[in-house]
């Protein structure tokens, strides 16, 4: 389990810039579902993720929504993780092991936004469950537009206040002889051999974004969060020493922020629009990365639209990072009093690239089946690639580390 | 090699041109047009990009800039 997409407490900053609900517009009904797929060697999984959406403009002052989302989630993970100076002391044994996950989340959202002027304000709430996690988070933004609407700045904040299910380890145990939870049975109930572990997540997001031309857009965003409580992935055992494995164990405290630079050019001789997005990270597991990402998309007649993409994304490795801490030369061995066995907190670099096909259906005078004033229907498809430049398992390289996402989108305008 | 000096004033009015500048900038309304459309907007389709973003995040260790609702993870 990963704390990364938790952490992603609702700040709506980017959707919408520059553009209005149509005052005819009363309602839109959205469902989305997402696939996703990877099988690297060590482990497979399979995510399904169906959301359907509401929203609802009563009035040109305010719009009300509603959504519900689900992960269903099966596969295989790492459950002991160890490196390549104990497999050479242990030849012949397997000294990475894999555990079987079902999960099932599911969360339901709602909010609402209101304006006047060129001031609106949005507020919303998320309650999330599955079988080992709980979250509920309650968001807050502002935004306005100055200078005739070529200037929008937004501010939003939002907390969580999350719940982990954890192993009831042994009164006093240091973290080296602490046991990985074997399973999500009796989490959450008055079991004995399980613990509730708690997360509170701040997260601040501020975003300028401004027309310069009629077209050419920029977007300017930082983003900062701040997380404490319980970040280890409770089902993980790392191999700290000759017999001794230990659940992975990272530090409670870790601190985020990122600057993001968008950049929109309209090619108004061929009807296509060329995307440009930088990003720099950094936090105080000592994690900086860097990702960069061009889009193109471009109609092709009056109704489709065509977009193809390619992002690039490389990180170093966190500080208490190591790919074996029972030994070895630099850059394995020991890294302080942490350790983990989760790949996305070493060094690596990944590509991705993609295409997404939009079509839309607007009738030129009534309504589709007399309700509907637009339909949009989308299929999306990208694939990414993963080098992990220390990561392995027990010495072998993560082979296949490929990921596969599709994606199939229906949009409802009544 | 020796880099000119910087004044704080000449620092000072460089942040204040940066800040003034979009002031100088002005689109008009009848302009807009492409502005509005959803090919020029930086998250036209939101709810299929949050399941996009949600996927990468989960596999990289970093985040920001996406704007996208949570709540949960389904990640493992």
């Amino acid at each position: 389990m990963q704390l990364k997409a938790r952490a992603m407490a609702g700040v709506l900053l980017a959707a919408g810039a520059f553009a209005t609900p149509a005052a005819a517009q009363v309602a839109e009904f959205d469902t989305n579902h997402s696939l996703f797929h990877e099988a690297p060697a060590g482990s497979h999984m399979t995510v399904y993720s169906p959301a359907t959406d509401l929203e609802v403009t009563p009035t040109e002052a305010l719009t009300l929504r509603a959504g519900w989302e689900a992960d269903v989630v099966s596969g295989a993970s790492v459950a002991v993780k160890a490196g390549p100076t104990y497999q050479a002391a242990h030849v012949g044994a397997d000294v990475v092991t894999s555990a079987s996950v079902h999960d099932l989340r599911n969360s339901a959202r709602g909010g609402f936004t209101l304006r006047r002027d060129i001031v609106s304000v949005t507020g919303g709430y998320n309650y999330s469950i599955e079988n080992d996690y709980r979250s509920n988070s309650f968001n807050v933004s502002a935004r306005t537009e100055p200078l005739e609407r070529d200037t929008q700045l937004e501010i939003g904040y939002a907390h969580n206040f999350d719940d982990i299910c954890n192993r009831v380890q042994a009164a006093g145990a240091p973290s080296t002889l602490t046991r990985a939870l074997e399973d999500s049975t009796g989490c959450f109930t008055s079991s004995p051999l399980r613990a509730t572990d708690h997360i509170g997540i701040d997260t601040f997001e501020g975003s300028w974004s401004q027309a310069w031309t009629p077209t050419f857009v920029t977007q300017l965003i930082y983003t900062a969060q701040v997380t404490d409580g319980f970040q280890s992935d409770p089902y993980r055992s790392v191999v700290i020493a000759e017999g001794i494995k230990a659940q992975e164990h990272v530090p409670n405290d870790r601190t985020r922020q990122s600057v993001t630079l968008k950049a929109n050019f309209y090619l108004r001789p061929i009807r296509a629009a060329l995307r440009f997005s930088l990003r720099g990270y950094e936090d105080t597991w000592g994690i900086q990365s860097a990702t960069g990402e061009v889009e193109f998309e471009k109609y092709l007649g009056e109704s489709f639209r065509l977009l193809v993409r390619g992002r690039a994304y490389d990180q170093t490795g966190a500080l208490f990072w190591s790919d074996d801490y029972s030994g070895g030369d630099a850059p394995l061995g020991p890294k302080g009093q942490y350790w983990t066995g989760d790949r996305e907190l070493s060094p690596f670099w990944s590509w991705l690239g993609g295409v997404r096909g939009i079509y839309t259906v607007t009738p030129a005078h009534g309504r589709l089946l007399g309700i509907m004033s637009r339909m949009k229907v989308g299929l999306s498809f990208d694939m990414q690639g993963f080098n992990y430049s220390q990561f392995t398992l027990g010495g072998a390289p993560v082979s296949n580390a490929y990921a596969y996402i599709g994606g199939l989108s229906l949009a409802a305008l009544f | 090699m020796k880099l000119p000096s910087v004044r704080p004033c000449q620092l000072l009015f460089a942040a204040l041109v940066l800040v003034g500048a979009p002031a100088c900038v002005t689109v008009r309304a009848q302009q807009r047009a492409v502005l509005a459309d959803p090919v020029m907007q930086f998250d036209s389709e939101p709810h299929a990009e949050a399941q996009r973003v949600h996927a990468l995040d989960n596999r990289e260790g970093s985040f920001g800039g996406s704007g996208v609702t949570g709540g949960g993870c389904g990640c493992n």
